[in-house]
């Protein structure tokens, strides 16, 4: 399952417009895609589980995609990310 | 997919209305109707009814209704009354919390949610936590 690891700089975290931009993205594909916060993960076309997920300043967050277009998807998905995150990239060992 | 935000105020309705629409974009129409007629805080059925009718004059449409207070239910219900069998049957009231309500029954419409897929979005509502991971004062 392919996946990609970022560091968010907003100050206000993830919040109502730019989740509601990522849950319209991750729609747009086939792939099933989840987003993770630390133990917790959430559906990436719903909205509701994604404003759960509590995504703040400094929160380390990975978007996982598994389906015939998971790989682009996920570009697709760092793209629409790109204001609020600083990517990290594949190799770094957390 | 519309959604209709009834509300005793008008400017609370119009102003869920520009949330909404900054929110999830500009593909949904979201329509207020709140106040009386004179500009007083209370509902309308009539300008319920006339919102419901000017959205499901366009065939495809289903229409979401969100509402402030119980008491606004009686004026949709008065309104949905006014309103034939087959318009009737594309509208459904949701129980939803107006404004986490609204918003998640926006964008559900955005991406194409057909009507039971944007009410069950809105629905989700009612358990919504406004503060995810733990409230710190409380």
């Amino acid at each position: 399952m392919p996946e990609i690891r970022m560091t968010v700089i907003d100050e206000s975290g993830l919040h109502a417009r730019p989740a509601a931009r990522f849950v319209q993205a991750a729609s747009r594909f086939t792939s099933r895609i989840v987003i993770r916060n630390g133990e917790r993960e959430a559906d990436a076309k719903s909205l509701i589980a994604l404003l759960s997920l509590a995504v703040r300043l400094s929160s380390v967050i990975t978007v996982a995609a598994e389906g015939s277009d998971a790989d682009v998807a996920l570009a697709s998905l760092a793209a629409e990310l790109s204001p609020y995150v600083t990517p990290i990239p594949a190799n770094t060992v957390s | 997919m519309s959604l209709v935000l009834v509300s005793h105020s008008k400017s609370l309705a119009e102003g869920l209305r520009d949330m909404v629409v900054q929110v999830a974009g500009e593909s949904v129409r979201v329509e207020a109707a709140g106040g009386t007629a004179d500009g007083r805080l209370g509902t309308n059925a009539e300008a319920i009814v006339g919102t419901l009718r000017a959205i499901l004059a366009d065939p495809g449409d289903g229409v979401l209704v969100l509402l402030d207070l119980g008491s606004a239910w009686l004026s949709v219900e008065m309104a949905l009354e006014e309103l034939s069998d087959s318009e009737r049957a594309r509208v459904h009231v949701s129980e939803a919390p107006l404004v986490e309500g609204a918003v998640l029954a926006a964008v559900q419409a955005s991406v194409g949610g057909t009507l039971s897929e944007v009410a069950a979005a809105a629905a989700g509502a009612t358990s919504m936590s406004k503060a995810p991971g733990g409230a710190s004062n409380a």
